[in-house]
């Protein structure tokens, strides 16, 4: 329930930033929250609160947290971070051609 | 004027998928699932403490794989945008005491990362993890001494050979467990003895090795590449 609308909301936020905002930083930061919504979606519906996925000598831990989504998550976000730095490499790039980095003034490049 | 009309459809959009999420299946249990699978074999098949670290490296090792050939490819990008020039352009860093501070703490910055690194089948933690807090000697280097002092101190030639050599690790151990044991990546059984000493879990601590040289090199490469054009376009701009 709780983590539902948690997820809604910052869908609805990053979605905002991507489609109504000009700016293509602001964009980028849309982006970026749009994955941390889906991170916490995605750990917090299997949390059924667990045990920390780590054996011990002595027990076998059949009581600990369901340990793929965590695996999933982490490679998530570190393919996040990549693609949200190749992002900003381009917008560094596209500033430096036309000058701008928003979508309103731009209009292509100077000859 | 368009911004209301994108914002009703958002709200629309919004509320249907949270109606949705609502009525999603509580539970679905379906016998000897993969995660049950992984929480009662895990130990006895990888010998790793850790669990997120024996799924990630051994049950889906192939995934890691590709994750680290996402990293290389986005750090190739990311070079071949920006990097057109070899010269290091140099900040002048922060003031004598911040730059004092910062020569006592890197070292044991350097000590976590590797702690981080080499225990990630036995304690929280791992390639990735530990990987990042190594790229952040290489962020403290340029921001704290200026970027010529990290040109000095790991030139942009050592971090691609790290990063490179860091990605061959991972293959080689992938192909080694092809021949040794028959299946690619597979984790090599006569490495596999004892469980929760550094040694223990197979190859899983090599490949974590690796994937940490890479993560730390590729983040420090793209850092450094940034930071490059950025100062750049600063002193042009000072010029004029």
């Amino acid at each position: 329930m709780i983590n539902n609308l948690v997820f809604v909301i910052l869908v609805f936020v990053s979605s905002y930033a991507i489609y109504v905002k000009r700016n293509l930083i602001k964009i980028v930061i849309g982006l970026s929250i749009f994955e941390a919504g889906v991170f916490y979606w995605v750990i917090s519906t299997n949390d059924k609160g667990g045990k920390l996925p780590f054996y011990q000598v002595t027990r076998k831990g059949l009581d600990m947290v369901d340990a793929i989504p965590q695996a999933l998550t982490l490679t998530g976000i570190v393919i996040g971070a990549s693609t949200t730095a190749l992002l900003l490499t381009f917008i560094i790039e596209l500033d430096k051609f036309t000058g701008t980095h928003n979508l309103d003034n731009l209009k292509g490049l100077d000859d | 004027m368009k911004k209301p009309f994108i914002i009703s459809i958002l709200v629309l959009f919004s509320l249907f998928l949270f109606l949705n999420l609502q009525i999603l299946p509580e539970e679905q249990f379906i016998e000897n699932n993969a995660s049950v699978f992984y929480r009662n074999n895990g130990l006895e098949k990888t010998n790793s403490l850790n669990l997120v670290t024996a799924i990630l490296y051994d049950f889906r090792a192939f995934d890691s794989l590709g994750e680290s050939t996402v990293i290389f490819a986005a750090v190739s990008g990311i070079v071949l945008v920006l990097s057109r020039k070899t010269l290091a352009v140099s900040s002048h860093g922060l003031s004598f005491i911040v730059k004092r501070t910062f020569a006592i703490l890197t070292p044991f910055i350097f000590l976590f990362s590797i702690y981080v690194i080499t225990h990630g089948h036995l304690s929280p933690g791992g390639g990735f993890q530990g990987g990042v807090i190594l790229a952040s000697i290489s962020i403290i280097f340029i921001i704290i001494y200026g970027s010529a002092f990290d040109y000095k101190m790991v030139s942009p030639n050592t971090k691609t050979v790290l990063e490179t050599g860091g990605a061959l690790t991972f293959l080689i151990i992938g192909f080694l467990g092809l021949m040794i044991e028959g299946v690619f990546l597979s984790n090599i059984s006569i490495l596999n003895k004892g469980v929760g000493s550094l040694f223990s879990a197979g190859s899983i601590p090599i490949v974590n090795i690796g994937i940490g040289l890479k993560v730390g090199a590729g983040l420090a490469i793209i850092f450094y590449s940034m930071i490059q054009k950025t100062l750049e376009r600063s002193w042009m701009n000072n010029d004029k």
